[in-house]
């Protein structure tokens, strides 16, 4: 079935389009045909969270979508979250806090803790933990990330 | 060879070692612009996909592509006979006597012997296209009998997964020491009751018998191995992206095995997404994308996906021990003996062997303790799984989970305190250098510290009190700990790998200054996550007096780097540091006596921590390392008579003996009554790593081996069922901790230098998987100690403690349910 | 591990889906969430001729309060249940097992539905619908039928959809007053499907249970509901002895089989320890009221 379909949407702001078979995974599509390598494939059966970006608005598993339902989505991919050069407060928290060792994890882990805040603005250890627990990490142990996370959650509330 | 010991401390020039600084490869790595090597998309690529075996051991009688090249999108469909003419086997060799040398061909020709090996490729232009081709396949195969039990695999009349030797077991290492009797007293484990006092036995000592089980585990690097090779007809030339941890080694194995000259080979390998030891070894993907590169004339690639990675990425930690501890009354270690079998799969991995892990094991048994007497023998065995290799701490997490698992069943027996025994038993502070039972020499080595420092860290004698009044509430809390010991910046002295013929005790570094006055220093050492860019980029701009963004640190391109094999077994910091240290030293020295020489003085001048600048001594003018840097190319009078100009030096490292670090966990667990399900409320280590580049590194490694420690002590577990299919084919299957499942985990360090490596630095990327295990086994059989049942088997999970509790109940309430059952 | 081709088609009515579906036959499979059914295709342990999306139908996404029922539309996401102030109030059980649900990215796209159509024993929205006699509304070339949900499940991942048939609602009924629930469940690891899972509901009258229901999750083909246990604390009464027969009772009937995670006994053992504490909890909420 080499039936290939247009699809069109906005990734990063920037609107974006390509053509795609039904049966590309938006993981591969993002990676292959958008050029961002940020975005990492590392099960593809939902589990490792490496691929997690969010779709209008909310963390979704990149590999468990495909390509053609992202048609008119908004997309944030970890390319994303920098602005003009000056790092996300979730990007500068993981750096001050060694939250990353090879990196591979990563994007995923920030775009989890993007949708956490955005939806717990004060999440406790146990809260960050369980959102956390959908993308796995090899190499820290977690512990930093946790405090990274805890840490960018200070920044980013809205002072009192 | 190496300088002065000592590192020499400029007071003035900035301490970068020691400093706790943010990474430099940070910023490329949080904005999603890493270079790992699946990112790289050359022009014309094509994908390949590989058709694997389905069966754990059958002659493969034929094979039907035609259906399969067929495909709109295919290039080509290949198979091993075909790829037997132009790429040789694999062969890991080794001088060990007795080794049992057999062959791994890149794709299968005449039979299978694990299911997961590659029997075919399919290379295409997208991988999708290549895995609807590899479905059309058509394999006819005949099933053998399946080579599964590792005791019955040992046996000399076991059916034989390589018939070109005459015995499943390839590799035999037997060590003796003291005037211990070769070969066990007795085979069965012995009835034991935990609860029965010292006094009760009229001997002198106290012999423990025991069997430890420790199942098999992978890696699960989040990224999955991935190989990209284009091939140049026009030179003859190579070029590999790999995930390989050892770009050097991978050059030299690709050289070989497609017959091809090494300088002509170049392999990259820049950001790796984890790679634990899996990475470490050449695997047949490897070199089968190499080959269908040079075929074709394409650039080709395959990544792994998960399914592959759990089938036929390097497994470990697959064994079967068998101990011994004789203990006196007071505790006092007389001998201790063992027997370790090591399930290693289908092949002997490439370099290091199938030996690698169990030789480890015995190795390291004795820990850090006094052993008048140790007798001890590993057999490598192969059966039809997934061949074994490297996973970080190899076999020192087994033989400390089996020794820290004796002594405090000893204590337990003899009701004295497992801090006291082990007070009693370890090598003193004063006895260094110390030569183990088998060999090693222990450089220096604060034991008796790293516990106290665990003691109070964890501030026991209160959780002895919490334990006691938690049990008057029926709950079950324990305390557990371990002390390791192991061997790390190995050099020349000693093999990295039993008999294995590979340079791995050096390391060397190039340090350059450009005409402008910046540096850069490129390294054999590869970066997988450990931070190397960072770290070392620290000892080089201190040495040099330049602040760390001066310093660009390349690795990972065997083009541009020295020889150097790679980053494994806790070496980068020891090896490459010290090769770090040794160039920018070289190059130093250069620098003062060129800014002598402009000065006019008559002494090579100090550096100084101002940024980019060589002060005078005590006077005016300054003189900037730019302008050095300048006089070092442009040469004329800018430089003494008779210097070559230039400003690099490149230098090799071989710390001869390598260094010891150690550690010691603790631990205290809850055990829900009623589900058991396992909570860790508490975990601390005291390390010693030498001394500290970066701190928050080093906490960094410690916290993540601990917790890759302790998911594979409570959660992981590669399972095969008796026919040899993979049953945890997924990640919903083997488990892999989450954020929900590690506990926070304290490390407190000692810090003392190592006497014996330039720099002072010891390995630590290791010593958190090998004393986890240990530490929380412990802390779990305490809890469970008033229930009368003992683990010697990993992973400990709520199951298994309920069946035990049943056997227990079932069988009366005396006989510990045996662990090989 | 990339899927199989497949005709796809993302209709935006449920009669446009209805159609198609009449059109494929077996052949075609519905895509809800995707959480589960796109990781089998990448597997290739699934390998539909085509897909029918359903994510754009969006007549199939609401939840409405009517009479004392929540009534969901079956695309409705499991992110949006977690968030809904109407559902934590007034369907408190459903409230707490969605957040064991996985984790919240597999939420954003997960449905009530896709869950529900997917009936693995060991999930817990099957198991929540189950105790509380929810309602499914199936709708095919025939019209709608309402299908209770000791019908619907019918055995692992089977259930009583018709080749022709969407599910399109599910009902459920508030908690009454006077009502506590809880959902105990023990799982390897937080977000990771139930070993077992039992789900309560009581309703507490002075010193009666006037109202029991019980459902566990791992324990057999289908989520079970626990009758007999439910029969001893209508009989027995509030008390710690009635709770504690009402689980021994549950071990009893359930018919786990067992696997790489757990032995049948033990999950014999975990029902009747979950049955336990779900119903002491859910007791004490009833009473708190």
């Amino acid at each position: 079935m080499a039936e290939h379909r247009k699809i069109q949407l906005k990734v990063n702001g920037e609107l974006r389009e390509g053509w795609t078979e039904p049966r590309r995974l938006l993981v591969d599509f993002i990676r292959d045909d958008l050029a961002l390598n940020g975005t990492h494939v590392g099960c593809e059966h939902g589990i490792c969270g490496a691929c997690t970006v969010l779709f209008n608005g909310e963390a979704v598993r990149s590999c468990l979508m495909l390509a053609v339902q992202a048609n008119g989505a908004e997309l944030l991919t970890v390319e994303g979250l920098a602005h003009e050069g000056k790092l996300h407060p979730l990007q500068q928290a993981f750096w001050e806090h060694h939250a990353l060792q090879c990196g591979f994890c990563t994007p995923g882990m920030l775009i989890v803790a993007l949708d956490l805040l955005r939806t717990t603005p004060s999440p406790n250890e146990e809260e960050i933990r369980h959102a956390l627990s959908a993308v796995l990490c090899r190499c820290t142990g977690y512990q930093s990330i946790v405090e990274a996370v805890d840490a960018a959650a200070s920044r980013l509330r809205p002072s009192r | 060879m190496s300088e002065s010991k000592q590192p020499s401390r400029d007071s003035q020039r900035a301490k970068l070692v020691g400093a706790r600084l943010k990474r430099v490869e940070d910023r490329r790595l949080l904005t999603g612009r890493g270079s790992f090597t699946d990112d790289y998309r050359p022009p014309g690529l094509l994908h390949v996909a590989f058709l694997r075996a389905p069966y754990a051991h059958a002659r493969i009688v034929q094979i039907d592509t035609k259906q399969a090249r067929a495909v709109a999108g295919v290039v080509a469909v290949v198979t091993g006979d075909e790829l037997e003419r132009s790429v040789r086997p694999m062969r890991a060799v080794s001088t060990t006597p007795g080794y049992r040398v057999t062959d791994w061909p890149v794709l299968a020709v005449t039979k299978v012997r694990y299911v997961g090996e590659a029997v075919a490729a399919v290379v295409a232009q997208t991988r999708y296209v290549a895995e609807d081709a590899a479905e059309l396949i058509a394999i006819d195969y005949e099933p053998l009998g399946v080579v599964f039990d590792v005791e019955e695999a040992a046996a000399p009349e076991s059916p034989l997964v390589h018939e070109a030797v005459d015995s499943n077991v390839l590799l035999a290492r037997e060590f003796s020491h003291g005037s211990a009797i070769l070969g066990l007293s007795h085979k069965e484990a012995v009835d034991h009751n935990p609860s029965r006092s010292a006094g009760t036995d009229a001997t002198e000592t106290l012999t423990l018998r025991d069997r430890f089980r420790f199942r098999r585990h992978a890696a699960v690097c989040i990224e999955p191995r991935s190989y990209i090779a284009e091939f140049n007809p026009a030179e003859d030339s190579l070029t590999l992206h790999s995930t390989t941890q050892c770009p050097g080694v991978v050059r030299t194995a690709v050289a070989e095995l497609l017959g091809m000259a090494e300088h002509r080979v170049r392999v990259i390998s820049i950001d790796v997404g984890g790679g634990f030891g899996a990475k470490s070894s050449v695997y047949p993907e490897e070199v089968t994308v190499c080959a269908l590169a040079r075929m074709l004339g394409r650039p080709v690639k395959w990544t792994g996906d998960r399914r592959e990675d759990l089938m036929a990425t390097s497994q470990a930690w697959d064994e079967v021990i068998d101990a011994e501890l004789t203990v006196k009354r007071d505790g006092a270690i007389v001998e201790l003996k063992a027997e370790v079998l090591a399930d290693v799969g289908a092949y002997s991995v490439y370099p290091w062997t199938a030996g690698i892990e169990p030789v480890q094991t015995v190795s390291f048994l004795p820990g850090p303790y006094h052993m008048p007497n140790y007798w001890a023998r590993a057999r490598a065995v192969a059966t039809c799984k997934a061949p074994t290799g490297p996973y970080r701490g190899v076999g020192r997490p087994i033989s400390t989970f089996v020794m820290e698992g004796l002594i405090e069943r000893a204590a337990r027996r003899l009701v004295i305190d497992p801090i006291e025994i082990r007070l009693r038993n370890y090598i003193g502070i004063d006895e260094f250098p110390y030569k183990a039972p088998t060999g090693i020499v222990w450089d220096l080595a604060d034991f008796a510290g790293s516990l106290l420092k665990v003691r109070d860290l964890l501030d026991y004698a209160m959780w002895r009190e919490r334990q006691a009044q938690a049990r008057q509430q029926g709950r079950l809390i324990g305390i557990g700990f371990a002390s390791l010991v192991e061997l790390t910046g190995i050099g020349s002295a000693t093999s990295a790998a039993p008999g294995m013929p590979l340079p791995a005790g050096t390391e060397a570094a190039t340090v350059r200054v450009d005409p402008s006055g910046t540096v850069t220093a490129i390294f054999g050492v590869a970066a997988h996550g450990q931070g190397l860019e960072t770290t070392l980029g620290q000892i080089v701009a201190e040495e040099l007096g330049v602040p760390l963004e001066d310093v660009r640190v390349l690795w990972g391109d065997t083009d541009v780097a020295p020889y150097g094999t790679g980053s494994y077994a806790s070496r980068g910091a020891v090896m490459g540091g010290g090769a770090a240290i040794m160039a920018s030293r070289a190059v130093a020295e250069k620098v003062r006596r060129i800014a002598a020489h402009l000065l006019e003085t008559a002494s090579p001048t100090s550096i100084a921590t101002e940024p980019r600048t060589v002060i005078g001594d005590r006077t005016e003018p300054r003189v900037r390392l730019k302008e050095i840097a300048k006089a070092a190319y442009a040469g004329l009078k800018r430089l003494p008579k008779g210097m070559e100009p230039g400003l690099q030096a490149t230098c090799f490292y071989d710390p001869y003996y390598g260094t010891a670090s150690y550690a010691t966990h603790g631990t205290v667990v809850e055990i829900d009554p009623d589900t058991f399900r396992i909570t860790v409320l508490r975990y601390v280590v005291a390390d010693d790593c030498g001394r500290m580049i970066n701190p928050l590194i080093v906490d960094g490694q410690v916290c993540g081996g601990v917790a890759q420690g302790l998911g594979g002590a409570l959660l992981e577990e590669v399972v095969y069922d008796p026919s040899g299919q993979l049953i945890t084919g997924s990640l919903m299957d083997y488990l892999v901790a989450t954020a929900s499942d590690i506990p926070r985990i304290e490390v407190g360090h000692l810090d003392i230098p190592s006497p014996t490596s330039l720099g002072g630095f010891r390995g630590v990327g290791e010593s958190g998987t090998i004393g986890a295990p240990a530490a929380v086994a412990n802390a779990i059989n305490d809890a469970l100690s008033p229930l009368g049942i003992e683990l010697g088997e990993l992973p400990i999970t709520p199951l298994r403690i309920f069946e035990h509790l049943v056997a227990r109940n079932r069988d009366g309430g005396t006989q510990r349910k045996s662990s090989s059952g | 591990m990339k899927p199989s081709p497949f005709d796809y088609h993302d209709p935006t009515t449920i009669d446009e889906a209805l159609e198609l579906l009449r059109r494929y036959g077996p052949e075609a499979k519905i895509l809800a969430g995707g959480q589960s059914l796109i990781a089998l295709m990448n597997f290739r342990l699934s390998a539909p001729a085509a897909l029918i999306d359903l994510n754009r139908v969006a007549e199939l996404s609401y939840l409405r309060q009517e009479n004392g029922t929540l009534r969901f539309g079956s695309m409705l996401r499991q992110r949006t249940i977690e968030f809904s102030p109407v559902v934590l109030q007034r369907l408190p059980l459903l409230a707490e097992a969605t957040r064991l649900v996985g984790h919240l990215p597999t939420r954003t796209r997960g449905t009530i539905g896709g869950s529900l159509a997917h009936a693995d024993p060991a999930a817990e929205y099957p198991t929540v619908i189950t105790a509380l006699d929810g309602e499914l509304v199936l709708r095919g070339s025939l019209g709608d039928r309402v299908v209770g949900a000791h019908d619907f499940f019918q055995g692992v991942m089977s259930t009583a959809l018709g080749p022709d048939e969407i599910l399109v609602e599910v009902r459920l009924a508030e908690a009454p007053p006077n009502s506590g629930c809880a959902f105990e469940e023990f799982s390897r690891r937080h977000g990771d499907f139930a070993i077992v899972a039992v789900a309560a509901m009581v309703v507490v009258d002075g010193a009666r249970y006037r109202v029991a229901r019980l459902a566990a999750a791992g324990v057999g083909p289908t989520p079970m509901r626990l009758r007999a246990a439910e029969e001893i604390l209508e009989r027995e009464g509030l008390s710690e002895r009635a709770i504690n027969d009402a689980a021994t009772s549950a071990a009893e009937i359930v018919e786990p089989a067992g696997d790489l995670h757990a032995s049948a006994d033990f999950r014999r053992h975990l029902t009747r320890v979950l049955t336990r504490r779900a119903l002491a909890r859910a007791t004490d909420r009833a009473r708190g009221k």
